[in-house]
C-alpha cells in the first residue's frame, strides 16, 4: 500500500530522523572518546566488559525476561481463549482489571510490594518477574486478544477436542501454532520489559542490568554512556532482525489457512 | 445515531445469556481462577495495602496528616510540576507522533516495519539508556552541543540544562513520540482510500475532508493515545532519576527519595500518601478522558 508522499510528509520524516539519529550518533561518538580527548578508541567498552557485574546482572535480567514471557503466556493463553469460548460475558471486566495497570504509576506500584509483600517472596530476585507480568498486561492482554481474534477459535478447538486431544494439548499444539505472530509479539513486549525495566528494581533493592548501568554512572560516566549505545543498539538490531526476517515458511501456512 | 439502533443494540444475544444464566455465574468464573488469583496477589493486594499505609501514622494510627502534608510546600509543588511536565510532553509526543504516523503510513510495508520496530524499542527499553545518551550528546562537551554551536546556536547560551524541565521534556519526546507513532499508526490505517473518493466526488475540499472526515474519525483514538502519553510521562522514573539525582521537584523522585529513607527518616507513610495521590490524578484523568470520549460520540 505505497502512496505518494507530499513534501511535508518529507520534511517531518526528515526531522525525525535528525532528531532520533543525531544523539546517538553523539553518544557513539562520546562513548569513543579517549582519555586526552583528542583520539578516539574502545577503551570505554573494553573496561566495561571486564567488570564483574556486566556479566551477572545482565544473566540476572535475561533469566527474568525468561520467567516473565513464560509466565505471561501460561497465565493468558489460557485465561484468553476461556473469553473467547464460554466465558465471553467475564470479557469486558477482564479486559478491564487488564487495564488497571496502566492507571497505577509503576511507582506507587513499587511502594505496594514492597510494604505488603511477605519476607519469603521478597528474598527472591524472581518476584520481579510476576510484577513484570502485572505490568506488561495491557499489552500482552491486547496483543493475544488480537490475535484470537482474528482466527476461528472455536471451530479449531472442536475439531481438536473432537479429534481426542486434551485442552492442554489443544492450547499447545492447536492454538498457540495458529496465533504465533501474537503470541511472538506478547514474548517481545514481556522480553523488552523485562530486559529495560528499572523503578520496580531498583526500588525493591534488587541488581538487572539497567540498575547495574546507572550504578556505574556514579564512578565512571562514560562507562554508562558506553553500556546505553551498547544496550539501544543492541536492542534496536535484535528488534530489526526480528521484525524484518521473512517469516518461516511452515507458521506462514498455518496462518494463512487459519485466515 | 437513531433510538432504534441503540436499543437493539442494548438487547444483544450476549447481555440476554448474561441475565439468564445467574445461576452458572460461579461455575463460568472456575477457568479464570487463575487469573483471578494471581492479579488478587500481585495487584490488588499490594494496591490496598498501600492505601491503608498512606492513612496510618508513625506509630499504626489512623491519620489524615499524611495527606494534608503531601499537598504543602515542596511536595504540593510537585504536583504542579509533574503534571505540568506530562501535560506539555504528551502534546508534543502527540503532535509530532501523529505527523510523522501519517508520513509513516505512506510508505513501503517494509519501511513500515523497520520504524514500528524501531519505535517499540525506544518506547520500551527507555529509562535509563536514554537518559545517558542525552547526557554524552546534550552536554557542555557533546557533538550536538557543539554542532548547534558552529550552526550559531549556543544551546547553553541562556538557562538552559538537561536537568531542569525544558531537559526532562527534550529527554522525554524520545521515549514519548516513537509510542505515539506505535499506538496512533494503526488507527490511521483504517482510513481507507474510499473516504478520500468520496468526499472529492461530493464535491469536498482538501480542507473539508480534514475537518469532516479524518479529524472526526481520529480524535477518539488521538485522545486516547494523547492520555496513555501524560500517564506515561507522569509516572516515568527511571530517565529522571538517572539524569537529575532526584534533583528536580517530580512526584516519583520525591517519592523514591522519602522511601529510600536517605534525605529523612521516618516518612515511608508520606511517601505513600504521595504514591496514592499519583493514582488519584491517574484516576481523574482517566475520568475526564472517558467524559470527552461520551461527548464527542453523543455528537457524531
Amino acid at each position: 500500500m505505497k502512496k505518494k508522499l507530499n513534501a511535508f510528509n518529507y520534511i517531518v520524516l526528515l526531522g525525525a530522523t535528525a532528531f532520533f539519529v543525531f544523539p546517538l550518533i553523539a553518544a557513539t561518538e562520546f562513548s569513543l572518546r579517549a582519555k586526552n580527548a583528542t583520539t578516539h578508541n574502545f577503551d570505554n567498552y573494553v573496561w566495561v566488559f571486564h567488570q564483574d557485574g556486566f556479566r551477572t546482572t545482565l544473566w540476572t535480567s535475561l533469566r527474568l525476561a525468561i520467567l516473565t514471557a513464560v509466565a505471561v503466556l501460561v497465565l493468558m493463553v489460557p485465561t484468553i481463549v476461556y473469553l473467547h469460548l464460554g466465558g465471553a460475558r467475564w470479557k469486558r471486566f477482564i479486559e478491564f482489571v487488564c487495564l488497571v495497570p496502566l492507571v497505577v504509576p509503576v511507582i506507587s506500584f513499587a511502594l505496594g510490594v514492597s510494604t505488603a509483600f511477605p519476607t519469603f517472596l521478597q528474598s527472591t530476585v524472581y518476584e520481579l518477574s510476576f510484577l513484570y507480568v502485572v505490568i506488561s498486561l495491557p499489552y500482552t492482554y491486547r496483543a493475544l486478544d488480537v490475535g484470537l481474534s482474528s482466527i476461528p477459535l472455536l471451530t479449531l478447538v472442536e475439531a481438536s477436542r473432537a479429534s481426542g486431544a486434551s485442552m492442554r494439548q489443544t492450547l499447545m499444539f492447536v492454538v498457540v501454532p495458529t496465533i504465533r505472530s501474537a503470541v511472538n509479539g506478547a514474548i517481545f513486549l514481556a522480553v523488552a520489559l523485562s530486559l529495560g525495566e528499572f523503578t520496580l528494581a531498583v526500588l525493591l533493592h534488587w541488581d538487572t542490568f539497567p540498575t547495574w548501568i546507572a550504578n556505574i554512572s556514579q564512578g565512571h560516566i562514560l562507562g554508562a554512556i558506553s553500556l546505553s549505545v551498547l544496550a539501544l543498539v543492541g536492542s534496536w538490531l535484535l528488534v530489526l532482525v526480528v521484525a524484518i526476517a521473512p517469516k518461516s515458511f511452515g507458521s506462514n501456512k498455518t496462518q494463512e489457512a487459519a485466515a | 445515531m437513531t433510538d432504534r439502533t441503540g436499543s437493539r443494540k442494548g438487547a444483544g444475544p450476549l447481555q440476554y445469556k448474561a441475565g439468564k444464566a445467574s445461576k452458572g455465574t460461579f461455575k463460568s468464573l472456575l477457568p479464570l481462577l487463575p487469573f483471578l488469583a494471581f492479579i488478587g496477589y500481585f495487584l490488588v493486594f499490594p494496591l490496598t495495602f498501600i492505601i491503608r499505609d498512606a492513612f496510618l501514622s508513625n506509630d499504626g494510627k489512623f491519620t489524615w496528616t499524611n495527606f494534608a502534608q503531601c499537598f504543602q510546600g515542596v511536595y504540593g509543588h510537585s504536583f504542579y510540576v509533574s503534571i505540568h511536565l506530562s501535560f506539555i510532553s504528551a502534546m508534543i509526543g502527540a503532535v509530532a507522533g501523529s505527523m510523522i504516523a501519517s508520513a509513516i503510513v505512506k510508505t513501503g510495508s517494509r519501511t513500515r516495519k523497520a520504524v514500528a520496530a524501531t519505535s517499540s524499542v525506544l518506547a520500551n527499553t527507555g529509562g535509563v539508556p536514554l537518559a545517558f545518551m542525552f547526557l554524552a550528546g546534550f552536554g557542555a562537551e557533546g557533538l550536538v552541543t557543539k554542532t548547534l554551536k558552529a550552526m550559531g546556536w549556543n544551546l547553553y547560551g541562556g538557562s538552559f540544562t538537561l536537568f531542569s524541565e525544558t531537559g526532562i521534556i527534550l529527554v522525554y519526546c524520545f521515549f514519548q513520540i516513537p509510542l505515539m507513532v506505535l499506538i496512533f499508526s494503526p488507527a490511521l490505517e483504517n482510513i481507507k482510500p474510499e473516504f478520500r473518493e468520496a468526499n472529492d466526488s461530493l464535491g469536498g475540499t482538501r480542507l473539508t475532508y480534514f475537518t469532516r472526515v479524518s479529524v472526526p474519525l481520529l480524535f477518539p483514538a488521538f485522545l486516547s493515545t494523547s492520555l496513555l502519553l501524560f500517564a506515561n510521562s507522569f509516572s516515568a522514573y527511571a530517565t529522571a532519576r538517572a539524569m537529575t539525582a532526584g534533583t528536580l521537584p517530580l512526584m516519583p523522585l520525591l517519592i523514591g527519595n522519602l522511601v529510600d529513607g536517605n534525605v529523612i527518616a521516618n516518612q515511608e507513610h508520606l511517601g505513600h500518601a504521595m504514591a496514592v495521590s499519583m493514582i488519584g490524578v491517574s484516576i481523574i484523568v482517566m475520568g475526564i478522558y472517558l467524559l470527552v470520549l461520551k461527548f464527542s460520540k453523543a455528537r457524531s
